[in-house]
């Protein structure tokens, strides 16, 4: 395309939307990114937090393909911790209290800093085509900038309408616009719109707030950092608090519930049951009479807190007399009602695994537009989308992860290939490969496409490779050292026939962790030199070994699947021998493999096995 | 698995067949499938009262069937059923003629000329499968009865296409399901106000779970001598009777028609329904076992046959002098199988029941006038019934298939109580659970995917 303004044009200024740009910006195109506001890149509209459990994953993979995400949150967090270290490392998972206008600040420089990359104000109206491709986009004052690939990241923004109790405010974030004309031009495109829901706590003033009756929630020491990038600090973290609602909460809320859009029936779009609203918790959970509510605080030029648990769409005066009734909040200020928030969004369906549209070449998805909830669910898609929008300008294969690679992986493959009526989430659950995908081996999982795709900086990839290099010494060298089985004070009744037994045997037994041998170690054989880091690896990779083997073979199995790719014009709707109902959803989602049309829900074995048989038989009249 | 829309056909013909077995017959029945199931129905339908009836679904009616010329062809009862509503889930008709070649014969060519097509082998219940009337376990259950040649045999295939089978599945993947979602959320939602139960409690769950996955397995054992008949070889040292009591045994019983043709008959086989089970007899004679003379591979096919044999007959000349000592070399030989010892040609023998105090687990018998029969026949119904599980709940593994699925879920089960009871970590507990779960979904054939998740939404209220 000759006379084009740009290479890829991004739609939206959050967390998928950032992350896309750079992306495009890291591997030489130039973007444009469209927002509203040029100084409000990646705000957290939601809690002041980022990671969590399977979220964290998420941070990582997306650092390892090069994101920003990870050291954003590094440089403007004010608290960070690690929940489930209790359990095995597989589920370990980071979360970071993040100064919220610190984070929106960093992020908006590093973008205004980018050459290659335009930030343009405005608000998308419509989607360009060009005989049948993507040729840009139209913003609502008339504007036209022309680029053969376009991401739409929306987020809350698409068709926004915020509910508080009666009260109904078109709007995409309190106090900001919207965009409206978008969606009907997806919609004459052919796209199916649906709408879903969302919301959000009152804000509350902290000088307010009776501390001493919460529950201090401190950070963790020494600080969990998020990115490989981020070189260690220690800091005095901001601790968060605990408290809990009461009896007078229950009651109150029971007796005003008609009040709110999500009863009253002027919402009926479909909300995460995962962050349900307060109301929703005491009607869905009758039987349970107090919840607890995090106090996060929003940073730290702020007194303003975050009381997570609480999202509401109450009236606003119910919502302060409600708030009151929480422990600790009796004389609370309430700086920012709480609200609803109602949004469009594109059923995943109609996307390949690149986050491409699969009516309109060029046009990538990549957000809550998706029907994802989450700054990182959004910034994984956002980095995909960018990766993918590149490989789509240089007609170069699909960048795709698969579920036994990735915890992208498994998002983008549960949002293609199944419905999604609500929100959807990461959890770890999700991952039928959860021991593999862990926070701690993300680099080892991706970094050599990072490095193939030119995301990273060749020195960090090789000193990684060193350290990969060094972890595998160190496994052998830690089935070298032997300790006598007396020395194990609090293991020794493990051992009933060996005298001896060294430390690669020891580390794989339930219970016994690199930090909980160190000082026996230390204690009978001097001093340990290895590095930490090194170790650590070394000890997390002993302790899964058993379990990463036998899913090997089942990834193996799965890959097979995998492999046999369904072609683009392989005729679903004339496909005799499978039921009726799996007919449907083959036609509907059109599947790449036969992986991912195993996964259909509907679909049974029987009919993948009738599948396979077609598609050899379709390959071969083909040839 | 009930589709609303449209009901799948083959290329929307409407299909005809006899569905009572050929020959003559008290009454023959006919199927159509299709959508022109009622109009061909209505064309040849001549009400025995009225001039005209209107057929309401389910509803017998009583007429004549009349040819297209105009003649009566016969008696008949039929019943229509609407789409949706059907075995096929296709508009349906039936017809119930006098049983009898020439009859049932010219209603069908009837029936084709008039624009019905000749149903394939198999075509109903295929058609069933691909509308989602019935799931993979009843499927397979159809071809089964179908199948079925012995009384009891067709009782277990029916309950497996009442879905019995499947629904006991089902109960045992729930149970599984709600023990992952506990695991699952106190994994993923750390921070809420979730009771992690008890270890106790966790492990009392999944003891209940083996010992009901343990009690389903093992059902095979009879679940495979229904399927697959019990196996009954007749063997013994040369001249011991063998072939005299495979063809009494012939005699007195109902023989079996089988389709298994197709081995190679280096022995007399054949099926017998002895007490509703089907009852494979082999007869071992002419492979010689034991002693000096044996031909080595003569040898090695009766080993071969006692050792897949369930039972084996194992005959006694006890009118041959020193047969016990000869027994004993044998019974070493026969080491750890399943016997029934016979003692055979007490008519020559008049001594035989002080011979036989020292070994009472002989049978006496005499092939040649058939005292002592009745006895051995009791036993080996006895010995049979043994190994047969308790069928009046119906769920009972008939497959090898699902048999090695069950295998496999109750080693991982079994492998997530180690994990329990050695306090480790529950992500390693929940990822041997899973496993189980993936075994058992391969015998109904369904994924579910988003269950676990659902489990931990509606039984904890999450939202932090």
């Amino acid at each position: 395309m000759t006379g084009k303004d740009f290479d890829i044009i991004v739609v939206g200024g959050g967390h998928a939307g950032v992350e896309a740009a750079l992306a495009g910006v890291r591997m030489n195109r130039k973007v444009a990114l469209v927002s509203m506001d040029a100084a409000k890149l990646a705000l957290m509209s939601c809690n002041p937090a980022i990671g969590g459990i399977g979220k964290s994953q998420l941070v990582k993979e997306v650092d390892a393909l090069g994101g920003i995400m990870g050291v954003a949150i590094d440089v403007t967090g004010i608290q960070f911790r690690r929940l489930n270290l209790s359990r095995g490392p597989a589920v370990w998972s980071t979360r970071a209290q993040a100064d919220r206008r610190a984070y929106t600040r960093f992020i908006s420089d590093f973008v205004a800093n980018q050459r290659n990359l335009t930030v343009i104000e405005a608000i998308a109206g419509e989607v360009l085509t060009e005989n049948g491709r993507t040729a840009g986009i139209k913003t609502e004052d008339g504007q036209i900038l022309t680029a053969p690939a376009v991401i739409l990241a929306t987020g809350t923004f698409l068709g926004g309408l915020i509910h508080i109790g009666e009260t109904k405010i078109p709007s995409g974030r309190m106090g900001e616009k919207a965009a409206y004309q978008l969606s009907d031009s997806l919609r004459k495109l052919g796209f199916e719109v649906g709408r879903l829901k969302t919301g959000t706590p009152p804000r509350l003033d902290g000088d307010t707030i009776d501390w001493d009756k919460c529950e201090l929630q401190p950070g963790e020491v020494p600080i969990p950092f998020f990115s490989y990038r981020s070189l260690y600090r220690e800091f005095e973290q901001t601790p968060c608090y605990l408290t809990h609602t009461t009896a007078a909460t229950k009651a109150l809320i029971i007796a005003h519930h008609k009040r709110s859009p999500i009863f009253s029936g002027q919402i009926s779009s479909t909300g995460p049951r995962y962050c349900p609203s307060i109301e929703d918790k005491f009607f869905r959970f009758a039987d349970k009479d107090t919840h607890h509510i995090f106090l996060e605080p929003e940073g730290n030029g702020t007194n303003e807190i975050y009381p997570n648990g609480f999202s509401t769409a109450l009236p606003e005066d119910i919502q302060i007399k409600a708030v009151k009734t929480i422990v600790g909040l009796e004389d609370v200020k309430v700086t920012r009602p709480g609200y609803a928030i109602e949004y469009d969004y594109c059923p995943a369906y109609q996307l390949k695994p690149s986050l491409e549209s699969k009516r309109l070449p060029g046009l990538f998805f990549a957000g809550q537009i998706n029907g994802t909830s989450g700054y990182e669910e959004a910034a994984a898609q956002g980095i995909m989308a960018g990766i993918n929008a590149v490989l789509y300008l240089e007609k170069e294969p699909s960048f795709i992860l698969d579920r036994s690679e990735a915890y992208i992986g498994v998002m983008v493959d549960d949002l293609v290939t199944r419905s999604t009526t609500e929100p959807y989430r990461m959890f770890t659950s999700r991952a039928e490969y959860r021991l593999t995908l862990r926070e701690d081996n993300a680099r080892d999982r991706l970094f050599e496409y990072a490095q193939k795709y030119k995301l990273i900086e060749t020195q960090h990839y090789n000193s990684f490779k060193e350290l990969q290099k060094n972890t595998l010494e160190e496994i052998k060298h830690l089935g070298k050292i032997t300790l006598s089985v007396n020395t194990l004070e609090g293991f020794k009744e493990r051992f009933s026939r060996s005298r001896t037994v060294n430390l690669k045997n020891l580390l794989k037994m339930p219970g016994i962790d690199i930090e909980t041998l160190l000082p026996l170690i230390e204690k009978h054989n001097g001093s340990f030199s290895a590095n930490p880091e090194v170790l650590q690896r070394a000890a997390i990779f002993i302790r899964y070994q058993g379990y990463i083997d036998k899913q090997a073979r089942e990834i193996e199995k799965f890959k097979k699947l995998e492999s046999e790719k369904i072609p683009d014009d392989f005729p679903f709707a004339s496909l005799k021998g499978v039921r009726i109902e799996a007919r449907e959803k083959l036609r509907r989602y059109r599947p790449v493999s036969l992986g991912q049309a195993s996964r259909l829900e509907g679909v049974t074995p029987g009919d993948i096995a009738v599948l396979s048989v077609m598609l050899k038989k379709h390959k071969g009249d083909r040839k | 698995m009930l589709h609303p829309g449209k009901k799948i056909s083959s290329d929307d013909d409407t299909i005809v067949a006899v569905i009572t077995p050929p020959g003559e017959g008290g009454i023959a029945a006919l199927r159509l499938a299709g959508k022109k199931s009622l109009a061909l129905l209505l064309r040849f339908f001549q009400p025995a009262h009225a001039k005209k009836i209107k057929f309401s679904p389910f509803l017998l009616r009583y007429g004549f069937f009349q040819s297209t010329e105009g003649g009566i062809i016969d008696e008949i009862t039929a019943v229509y059923m609407p789409e949706g509503e059907s075995y096929t889930g296709l508009e349906q008709a039936e017809i119930f003629c006098h049983g009898g070649c020439r009859v049932v014969r010219v209603i069908l060519d009837e029936l084709v000329r008039a624009g019905a097509r000749p149903a394939e082998p198999g075509e109903f219940t295929r058609l069933a499968f691909l509308n989602g009337r019935i799931d993979l376990t009843r499927a397979e259950a159809v071809a089964d009865m179908v199948a079925a040649s012995t009384e009891v045999s067709l009782k277990v295939s029916r309950e497996h296409l009442l879905g019995t089978f499947a629904r006991h599945i089902e109960n045992l993947r729930n149970d599984l399901i709600k023990i992952i979602a506990d695991l699952e959320a106190s994994i993923d939602f750390p921070d809420e106000e979730i009771v992690a139960p008890e270890r106790s409690e966790l492990l009392g769950a999944i003891d209940d779970i083996l010992a009901k996955l343990n009690e389903l397995a093992i059902t095979y054992t009879g679940g495979k001598i229904i399927k697959e008949g019990y196996q009954v070889a007749i063997g013994g040292r040369p001249n011991a009777g063998k072939s005299s009591l495979f063809n009494r045994l012939l005699r007195q019983e109902r023989a079996l028609v089988t389709a298994t043709a197709g081995t190679t008959r280096d022995y007399l086989s054949e099926w017998l329904d002895l007490g509703g089970i089907a009852v494979n007899l082999i007869d071992t004679a002419g492979i010689r076992v034991g002693g000096s003379t044996v031909e080595k591979s003569g040898r090695e096919k009766a080993l071969k046959i006692f050792k897949d044999a369930d039972l084996i007959l194992w005959l006694v000349d006890l009118s041959s002098r020193g047969w016990k000592s000869r027994l004993e070399d044998d019974l070493k030989y026969l080491d750890g199988k399943l016997i029934m010892l016979i003692g055979n040609k007490i008519d020559l023998v008049k001594e035989f029941k002080k011979d036989l105090r020292a070994y009472p687990g002989i049978i006496p018998v005499s092939c040649l006038d058939g005292s002592g029969l009745k006895k051995l026949k009791s036993n080996l119904i006895k010995n049979i019934n043994k190994k047969m599980p308790d069928l009046t709940s119906g769920v009972v593994v008939t497959s090898a298939r699902h048999k090695q699925k069950l295998e496999q879920a109750i080693e991982h089960v079994k492998s997530a109580r180690m994990k329990l009871v050695e306090d480790e970590s529950p992500e390693f507990t929940a990822f041997d659970l899973n496993q189980a779960t993936r075994a058992i979904d391969e015998i109904t054939g369904k994924v579910y995917n988003e269950q676990i998740l659902d489990e931990i939404f509606a039984r904890f209220c999450i939202g932090k």
